[in-house]
């Protein structure tokens, strides 16, 4: 049997007085889809955080292909970000001075070596082949998502961890986005993703639900 | 991939880098022009302190003869060294003689008397006569005023016994005053049983023992004195630094075995002195400049910071290492010194001609030494900076991703 690609063993974090996670635990399969929900402020956003490494646990563990997130060094945890993660943001988070293809590049760059043709090749996959050398301001707010998301799976991350990624966006560019992402699902990424719409959710193979921080319920999504 | 993000920095932050460009340029500008004038000042300045005089005298050794004299060919082997840092080269003839201004009634050669077998009655005097070349005079002792006119060019038969009838001469000031002449007047020296008439031309204001003298060409002195081909010191004025005038004491001592070769200490030391506080100065303006321009960058680099922080949030959460995401922002610091002090090195050499035109009345030649000095000075202030834009290296990226 597989190793599960994520396990969340009792992950608490504390901020200051505020308990933003209290003993979440779950594990995800390869190539799970997971959504998970839960209303402001309960803690899916750090939970996130924590399995990208951008945070660490305040106590328990996170591992994620085997690795032991919260007990990297920081330089261990920027490989990590580099080579096991893509993350899309709701808020797009491109930097706005370099073009499509660069902030793309930039990603590679990171991770080992930029390569343009490969940076192009994965834009035109999300439908942005003529607008490779747009900058942000020029883009719209789905177009924007859809670099994020290139630029998320440019270097074959295990885990693609998807923060709200259609919160910004109308009904049809939130449509082609998670499109994008059942695509990627389909060729078997790991995918978890924080989102309030019940719809997106049930898209999902299973929801992960938090309240106050705690694991409220886990749902598995039937059909 | 660095140089096309370094790139797109740069041009995103145009207004902000031209503001830390116009501090480090003018930072620049006025090191590289104290620096240049610097090089250029120990030339310059020592140029300008040969006005006070001889710093270097060349002499016979002390022997018990009452006036020690030397052969005139000394002066040859001074001037066979071919040494650019001496200005002039004066020789000296003391002869302690009488001289009346009254004109004698007879004749005019050496060696004569009055026809009648006595000596004229004009009221002779004592004074000290010098012998020198009045072309070197006047550069080594150029702050001398003169009334009436400098005795042109030295006299073409000097070191022989041939004097023409109305060989120039001028008088000190309180000599003069004694004697009781004028420029145009007429003088006449006495040595045992030698006369020489000649012509006053100018009065010398020296404010010193050089005011009670009568100046003479050499051959004069010599032809009064009866020692054709013999001198008593040669005064030198050398330019140069302190190590630079060693050398050349040390290259005279070489050639002049026999004699002794003698700075003139106190002066020497003053100028050394007075050259290492305006160099001291330099350098203390320069240290200022460079911590203003660090604080102008520092300024400029702050609000740069701001801008910043969210790109560097980002970049360290796409797997960018502190290291490596810094490398661009210190690049970018980095370039602005580059730019800033070539600029500042152009506008720098300009200025530094102006001062050198201003201040010394001479060119100063632009030194290519500068330039990399220069620029590397400004790489250094504006990577100090930059320390808003290190302590990005700081920025939390799920603080930044999450909008605090």
């Amino acid at each position: 049997m597989m190793p599960p690609v994520v396990q969340a063993e009792f992950l608490s974090k504390t901020f200051a007085s505020l308990h933003a996670l209290e003993g979440v635990s779950f594990e995800v399969a390869a190539g799970e889809w997971i959504a998970i929900m839960g209303p402001s402020g309960s803690g899916k956003t750090t939970l996130i955080n924590i399995l990208g490494g951008l945070d660490r646990p305040s106590s328990g563990r996170a591992i994620v292909d085997g690795v032991d997130v919260g007990a990297l060094s920081e330089r261990e945890l920027t490989r990590y970000r580099a080579e096991k993660i893509g993350f899309v943001f709701q808020q797009f988070h491109l930097v706005p001075y370099l073009s499509a293809v660069e902030n793309v590049m930039l990603a590679q760059y990171f991770h080992s070596i930029a390569d343009e043709a490969e940076a192009a090749r994965a834009l035109e996959r999300v439908g942005l082949g003529e607008r490779l050398n747009h900058f942000p301001s020029q883009l719209s707010g789905g177009e924007q998502q859809r670099v994020a998301l290139a630029r998320a799976l440019i270097n074959h991350p295990k885990l693609i961890l998807a923060d709200e990624p259609t919160g910004n966006l109308d009904e049809a560019n939130e449509r082609l986005v998670l499109d994008l992402l059942k695509d990627l699902h389909d060729a078997g990424h790991t995918i978890l993703l924080v989102t309030h719409s019940p719809a997106i959710g049930r898209m999902a193979h299973r929801r992960i639900e938090l309240a106050h921080g705690r694991l409220a319920q886990i749902v598995l999504n039937v059909g | 991939m660095f140089w096309r993000i370094l790139w797109r920095l740069l041009s995103a932050s145009r207004s902000r880098l031209l503001l830390a460009l116009i501090a480090v340029a003018s930072g620049a500008a006025i090191c590289s022009a104290l620096f240049n004038l610097n090089l250029d000042a120990g030339d310059k300045l020592t140029r300008e302190f040969r006005v006070l005089g001889a710093n270097v005298v060349v002499a016979p050794p002390h022997t018990a003869d009452a006036v020690p004299v030397m052969d005139a060919a000394v002066l040859e082997r001074i001037a066979a060294l071919h040494e650019p840092k001496v200005v002039a080269a004066a020789p000296y003839l003391y002869v302690s003689a009488q001289a009346a201004a009254a004109t004698p009634s007879g004749g005019t050669a050496v060696n004569e008397k009055q026809e009648n077998g006595k000596e004229e009655k004009a009221d002779y005097v004592p004074v000290i006569v010098a012998g020198t070349w009045f072309d070197q005079v006047a550069l080594i002792n150029s702050w001398w005023k003169v009334e009436g006119q400098w005795v042109s060019g030295r006299d073409a038969a000097s070191g022989t016994h041939e004097v023409s009838d109305s060989a120039d001469c001028m008088v000190g000031k309180e000599a003069a005053k004694t004697l009781g002449v004028a420029p145009g007047s007429q003088l006449t020296l006495r040595y045992a049983d030698r006369q020489i008439p000649l012509v006053v031309k100018g009065i010398v204001t020296a404010g010193g023992s050089d005011d009670s003298q009568v100046f003479v060409d050499l051959s004069v002195a010599q032809s009064l004195a009866g020692l054709a081909g013999r001198i008593g010191l040669v005064q030198i004025s050398v330019r140069g630094s302190a190590p630079e005038i060693e050398n050349v004491l040390h290259q005279l001592s070489h050639a002049l075995p026999a004699l002794d070769v003698l700075p003139v200490r106190q002066l020497a030391a003053a100028e050394g002195r007075l050259l290492e506080r305006i160099r001291g100065l330099l350098f203390a303006t320069v240290f200022l400049i460079l911590l203003m321009t660090a604080l102008g960058v520092l300024a400029a680099m702050a609000g740069l910071a701001l801008e910043r922080r969210r790109d560097v949030g980002l970049m360290k959460a796409l797997g960018g290492s502190v290291r490596r995401v810094m490398r661009f922002f210190l690049a970018e610091a980095t370039a602005v010194g580059i730019v800033g002090g070539v600029i500042g090195w152009g506008v720098g050499m300009l200025l530094s001609e102006w001062i050198g035109q201003r201040v010394f009345a001479t060119s100063v030649t632009p030194r290519l030494i500068v330039l990399p000095v220069t620029v590397g000075l400004m790489i250094a202030v504006s990577l100090a900076g930059a320390l808003p834009l290190r302590l990005l290296g700081r920025v939390s990226p799920a603080e930044i991703l999450r909008g605090e």
